[in-house]
């Protein structure tokens, strides 16, 4: 009996600076308008054997007061530290209405846009849409408190997605391909075209010699290639699981490509160089019917805090509150 | 030395060419940097330790004498596996620290792994930087982050809030870690945000630090001195506004750097070591590892430091 594939949900990260700015936004230009806004967060693969990478936001993540025409923040690219994911945030006005919210159909409208995208290959082209996020909030001006939701919307597999042979890439390649596995993406993730595109193929010739490609690559890769595997970066550190984002990068390759079997590889880094110890290869087995493709599949996402079903809360009346910092600065 | 006079000859070209001879003469008399070799030295740490990356910060507080998209450095992220408060009660029980350079008075401290051993030459002056060996079963309290719902009577208790309408479904392919024992004796590992800045005044770079708690929530700025080395969290560590970022955040204070760097420059060239500009801010992040000894951010050095093991 195949063992279920589990993956590490992802986990989010505030800087203080994406509740300073929307505090100046909120006071300044939104007033009441509490129409969803457009931002973006970021993440990248693991780097320490101890602690999983984030998927953060932070100050430029929401749009600036100043931009006139458009509310749609432009992520920099080439940041290797920074693989962008497009979000949105639905920020309240009353701590009523936060709870009001249907997170149900909230959750289900974000990952309805990332199942258009799979299906239309719009996925395959740009990678960064197979990950989404989106967060729920309450700013409360007067306290300087922020109450907030994330989600992270993942596709669900049905019957759910089984695993052998999940091991360390070291263990699972040859000397000579874990070398040349190493360099390729070294590579790939030094170069400012390619360093923050989050999903990508690696494919290893008779030779033992390895090449990073993009996803639209397939169809050439599928019939020269002697190995494929299907690699993201990996923000989870755990040795035994994948993280989040492989659970839209397996649906988008059985809805796209009709994969049974699917050898894929969870890329992680040791100090900013791709890691083959802390890396890991498994064979994911999906068995999906045939009418899977004509509905969205169940999404699932909300973030726990501290394993419970409970929005987060942080009060920056410390840093904030103006009566407070005239206080302390007396 | 071939090699090390190929690498002076590199050396004062790149500074030749970016820089007048004044400034020059600074790092190694000084220790410190011209706005210009923070630069050098910045791209330098990022190539080699791609975990650091350049960043713009907040537009309004950007120095017109940095280029737009270099203003600050940060590596984000950081684990910090225990406090070293902690790890200092062990060390003292170990033997003790030894105090530098005791005719300037500057107070830094070597945190050498080996107490007891006594070391006559001038490797006294430079921080030693060696890990240092701490035993895994120190006990480490559960600081709870200030941010937490209880902590503040005034917010709204959101956890009464529990949500009833189920909407995280039971996934079987969701992985979740147990529930962690409320244990004093469970690691608690902070991650921090280690940022440096370049200061005008002292002409050296800054460390800041932002800490967060095991489930990545903001740590007030006093608890990160929990995280410094103790004799600096009294003295040297202040907590004072970001030059680019939003918010108080603890600060290495900049007043001794220089001086620090001078005699670290010093030991480099008694030994025949060249030092580099570019090569700045590993020796300069090596130093401040004395000062946040348990904050494991990425300085690994790929050069001839003039080590004394030959």
């Amino acid at each position: 009996m195949d063992n279920l594939l589990q993956f590490s949900p992802m986990q989010s990260s505030v800087d203080e600076g994406f509740w300073h700015r929307l505090s100046s936004l909120k006071l300044n230009k939104l007033g009441i308008d509490d129409s969803p806004i457009n931002i973006f967060g970021f993440y990248a693969p693991c780097s320490h054997s101890q602690v999983s990478n984030y998927l953060t936001v932070l100050s430029e993540s929401l749009p600036s007061e100043l931009s006139e025409a458009s509310l749609i923040p432009e992520p920099s690219r080439g940041n290797r530290n920074r693989c962008s994911v497009p979000g949105i945030l639905y920020n309240t006005n009353t701590v009523e209405s936060f709870h009001a919210l249907d997170k149900h159909s909230l959750l289900n409208k974000e990952a309805a846009k990332i199942w258009d995208d799979i299906l239309t290959g719009k996925a395959v082209e740009d990678c960064s849409l197979l990950s989404r996020f989106l967060v729920i909030s309450f700013a409360d001006l007067k306290k300087w408190t922020f109450n907030y939701w994330f989600a992270f919307p993942a596709l669900v597999l049905k019957p759910p997605a089984t695993v052998v042979n999940l091991k360390p890439a070291s263990h699972w390649f040859s000397v000579a391909e874990a070398e040349s596995v190493s360099a390729a993406c070294n590579e790939w993730r030094s170069s400012k075209l390619t360093a923050d595109i989050p999903f990508f193929l690696v494919t290893i010739d008779s030779n033992s010699r390895a090449t990073v490609k993009l996803l639209k690559d397939w169809e050439a890769c599928r019939s020269n290639a002697h190995k494929i595997l299907f690699g993201f970066y990996d923000p989870c550190h755990l040795p035994n699981n994948p993280g989040w984002p492989l659970r839209n990068f397996l649906a988008l390759i059985s809805a796209r490509w009709n994969l049974n079997s699917v050898q894929f590889f969870c890329y992680r880094e040791n100090r900013g160089f791709a890691d083959m110890m802390k890396s890991l290869v498994g064979e994911a087995l999906i068995t999906v019917p045939q009418e899977w493709k004509d509905t969205m599949p169940n999404v699932v996402g909300w973030e726990l805090n501290k394993g419970r079903k409970v929005p987060r809360c942080i009060s920056l009346a410390q840093s904030m509150d103006p009566t407070r910092l005239a206080i302390s600065a007396a | 030395m071939v090699l090390s006079q190929k690498l002076h000859e590199a050396f004062k070209g790149t500074v030749e060419r970016i820089t007048g001879p004044r400034t020059v003469s600074a790092f190694k008399e000084k220790g410190v940097l011209s706005v210009s070799e923070f630069v050098t030295a910045g791209d330098n740490l990022v190539a080699k330790c791609p975990t650091w990356s350049w960043e713009s910060g907040e537009p309004g507080k950007r120095k017109p004498y940095l280029p737009p998209e270099k203003q600050f450095l940060i590596t984000r992220n950081v684990p910090c596996l225990r406090r070293a408060a902690s790890v200092e009660e062990e060390y003292e029980a170990a033997g003790g620290e030894v105090l530098l350079d005791d005719e300037d008075n500057d107070g830094w401290l070597a945190t050498h792994g080996k107490p007891k051993e006594t070391k006559s030459d001038e490797d006294e002056n430079l921080p030693s930087m060696e890990s240092l060996e701490i035993s895994k079963n120190s006990s480490i309290k559960q600081i709870p982050s200030y941010m937490g719902p209880e902590e503040e009577e005034d917010i709204p208790d959101m956890a009464e809030f529990e949500d009833p309408s189920n909407v995280i479904e039971t996934d079987p392919s969701t992985y979740l870690v147990a529930h962690e024992p409320d244990d004093d004796n469970i690691l608690r590992t902070r991650t921090y945000d280690v940022s440096i800045t370049y200061d005008k005044y002292y002409q050296t770079p800054r460390v800041w630090l932002t800490g967060y708690d095991e489930s990545r929530m903001l740590l007030q700025p006093e608890l990160v001195l929990e995280d410094v080395s103790q004799d600096h969290a009294r003295k040297t560590v202040t907590i004072e506004d970001h030059p680019h970022l939003p918010g108080k955040h603890a600060s290495i204070h900049p007043c001794r750097h220089g001086a620090v760097m001078k005699k670290i420059i010093d030991v480099l060239m008694s030994r025949g070591v060249e030092p580099e500009v570019d090569k700045y801010l590993f020796l300069f992040l090596k130093f401040m590892a004395s000062v946040i000894p348990t904050i494991e951010y990425d300085y690994t050095m790929d050069f001839d430091l003039g080590s004394s093991s030959n």
